[in-house]
């Protein structure tokens, strides 16, 4: 990508997108020892768009959802672009991070306790990001207060002065949730928020994300390793494999229509609860990291489809029915 | 062909001070077949696994491995009962011997509980090795060299050593990408069709057991709520918490207003 294409890519995403990961790449170290991570990682999230990620283990999630907030890996040198509500993040200082991270975007991991200070009270926990923008305390308490109702904590006062510990994980997750959204961000960034969770309680906390989002004209990023649950709840979803991605689809589409070889072997893979009972089809080998993989396309060690071709470049991304999809027949992937 | 059930389970409570994790539970298991047990976190899955193993004493209750009751620590029926019934669990990294070849530890059970010599058992290991897929490379390796799936292909290869009647698996595809988690339901599917084994599965995902049982029971609050044929189940569901958890799960055009609705005909108070 040339420094021309890179600066018109963060134009357009400074007017419209929440998010623009464009031509994101990352590796550790440099020259012949360098570490691959990410290459060629394309990413949009309109206003109000609820996007998903989704991929097996090591295929790049994280790193991509974190590269929004400008949080890398230690020793990482990231090329491309990333831009959040026009802030050039790959450019962005220290403090421009912190304002960044304060008022743009927020982020939600797996695991709640992780990410709150357990000696600390939750009202303090979601207060601190309103007080550190110059909102008198008596107001971000009462905003508190206001957002423990809208995420369903009953006694909502009460939890105020309770430590994380006196929370379940599904009413602590709803804790962060509030937190979260308590700075007004355009962007979310949701990383596997629900994986940890009951099923049951997994459905109320995406309701709540879901509803939380559509009234805010939030944009959400949601990081999953479950095509069931992206495909249900996301307009677009991405599907990445060992650090690149391999194919955009809208969320109905990837079901119906899967484009790329590694999305259609996935939910052959998946067993399900709908329809008719069908013998689910192993995939051969397993998910690699960009480091590990093939050249030339990285799943053709896997691929039932691959050949003489796949192992020639890495795959351009093309247009196929409604997808885009990094692979070189799309055409023989049929349902 | 035995129409004994090869594991029956009755009135099993466990309490740990106040709390009461298995309250009652009861159920039968033919040989070759394969019951699920599903239900929330904190349910009382895992306690009612780790009492059919062995590894807690309920408070009340009876397991008959056999027809026989398999009460007792003694080293007998310690023994006893491991011979006919195995477990498996989500991450079996901590049950292998860290120092120990994935191969040595495969070996293991048989020494305790075969007769046979040393070579008799190293070739059981690698035909175990190939049953479930792993190299003779990996067999060599230390349990830290292997790969999450890997791992648990070699727990399988442990536990079917000794050639038990029963497999109890406890969230033992959890952990695992769908890919891999697709290899380990084949190969569990291909034991159990060749050896007549049979399976209690426990797992929090209704897709997977839908995938690998017949049967299953439903467990709210350390009671069984509902039981059934695991299809009838899924379309039928009788119990509102059966109910809940099935409008739960993600489907596109997934209705998240009737997950509410749910959670109140369960909980008028919430
Ligand atoms: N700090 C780091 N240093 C070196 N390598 C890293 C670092 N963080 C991640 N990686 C590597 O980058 C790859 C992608 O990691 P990432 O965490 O983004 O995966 P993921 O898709 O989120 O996986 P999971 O589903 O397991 O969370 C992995 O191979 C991982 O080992
Ligand atoms: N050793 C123990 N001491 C005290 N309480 C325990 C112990 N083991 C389990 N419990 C309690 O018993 C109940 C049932 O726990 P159990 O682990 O059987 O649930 P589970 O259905 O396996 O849940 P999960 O889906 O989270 O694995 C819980 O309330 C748990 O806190
Ligand atoms: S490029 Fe080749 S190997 Fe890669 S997904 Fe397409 S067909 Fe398979
Ligand atoms: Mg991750
Ligand atoms: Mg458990």
């Amino acid at each position: 990508m040339t420094v021309q294409d890179k600066k018109t890519a963060a134009d357009t995403a400074t007017r419209a997108d929440a998010l623009g990961i464009a031509g994101l790449g990352l590796a550790i170290g440099s020259g012949e020892d360098a570490v691959p991570l990410l290459d060629g990682v394309t990413v949009r999230v309109g206003r109000g768009e609820t996007v998903g990620l989704v991929g097996e283990s090591g295929s790049g999630k994280s790193l991509t959802a974190r590269s929004a907030l400008g949080m890398f890996p230690r020793g990482a040198r990231a090329t491309g672009s990333v831009t959040v509500g026009g802030v050039d993040v790959l450019a962005a200082g220290r403090a421009a991070l912190r304002d960044l991270r304060r008022t743009r975007a927020s982020m939600i991991f797996q695991d709640p306790r992780a990410a709150i200070n357990p000696v600390r009270r939750v009202g303090d926990y979601l207060t601190e990001g309103l007080r550190a923008r110059g909102v008198p305390s008596r107001e971000a308490a009462a905003t508190a207060l206001d957002l423990l109702e809208q995420v369903g904590i009953r006694d909502p006062r009460g939890a105020l002065r309770r430590h994380p510990h006196e929370f379940s994980g599904g009413m602590l997750q709803r804790v962060v949730i509030a937190g979260a959204l308590s700075t007004g961000p355009e962007l979310l960034l949701a990383d596997e928020p629900t994986t940890a969770l009951d099923v049951t309680t997994q459905a109320e906390v995406i309701g709540l994300l879901k509803g939380m989002q559509r009234t805010r004209g939030t944009g959400m990023l949601f990081v999953t390793h479950d095509l069931d649950l992206a495909a249900a709840i996301c307009d677009r979803v991405y599907v990445m494999y060992a650090g690149r991605i391999v194919e955009e689809a809208a969320g109905t589409a990837l079901f119906s229509a899967p484009a790329h070889p590694y999305t259609k072997a996935l939910l052959e893979a998946s067993p399900s609860v709908h329809g008719d009972r069908t013998e689910i089809r192993a995939i051969r080998g397993r998910p690699r990291s960009l480091a590990e993989a093939p050249s030339g396309c990285a799943f053709r060690d896997r691929c039932p489809l691959a050949d003489d071709d796949c192992a020639v470049a890495v795959p351009a991304v093309r247009a196929h029915g409604t997808s885009a999809v990094a692979c070189v027949r799309p055409e023989e992937v049929t349902r | 062909m035995t129409s004994e059930p090869v594991l029956a389970v009755s009135s099993l409570v466990k309490r740990f001070g106040d709390v009461t994790a298995v309250d009652g539970v009861g159920f039968e298991l033919m040989p070759g077949a394969s019951l699920g047990i599903v239900g929330e976190s904190g349910s009382g899955k895992t306690t009612t696994a780790r009492i059919l193993a062995g590894l807690d004493a309920p408070t009340s209750g009876t397991v008959l491995l056999d027809g026989e009751p398999v009460t007792g620590r003694s080293r007998r029926a310690r023994l006893r009962r491991a011979r006919l019934l195995q477990m498996i669990f989500q991450d079996p990294y901590g049950s292998f011997d860290p120092r120990q070849s994935i191969a040595a530890s495969i070996a293991e059970p048989m020494r305790l509980h075969l007769p046979g010599t040393a070579a008799d058992r190293r070739a059981r290991v690698a035909e175990l090795l190939d049953q479930v897929g792993l190299s003779e490379r990996a067999g060599a390796s230390l349990p830290r060299d292997l790969s999450g799936g890997q791992r648990q292909r070699a727990a399988i290869a442990r536990a079917l050593g000794i050639r038990p009647r029963v497999l109890v698996l406890d969230e033992a595809v959890a952990a695992l990408d769908v890919s891999i988690q697709a290899q380990i339901l084949t190969l569990l599917d291909g034991l159990r069709r060749d050896t007549g084994i049979a399976y209690v599965f426990v797992s929090h995902d209704l897709a997977v057991v839908r995938h690998i049982t017949d049967t299953a029971v439903v467990m709210r609050h350390g009671r069984i709520v509902e039981r059934g044929d695991t299809e009838r189940i899924l379309r039928e569901p009788r119990h509102p918490y059966t109910r809940l958890l099935l409008d739960s799960i993600p489907v596109p055009g997934w209705d998240l207003d009737r997950v509410a609705r749910d959670r109140r005909a369960l909980d008028p108070s919430s």
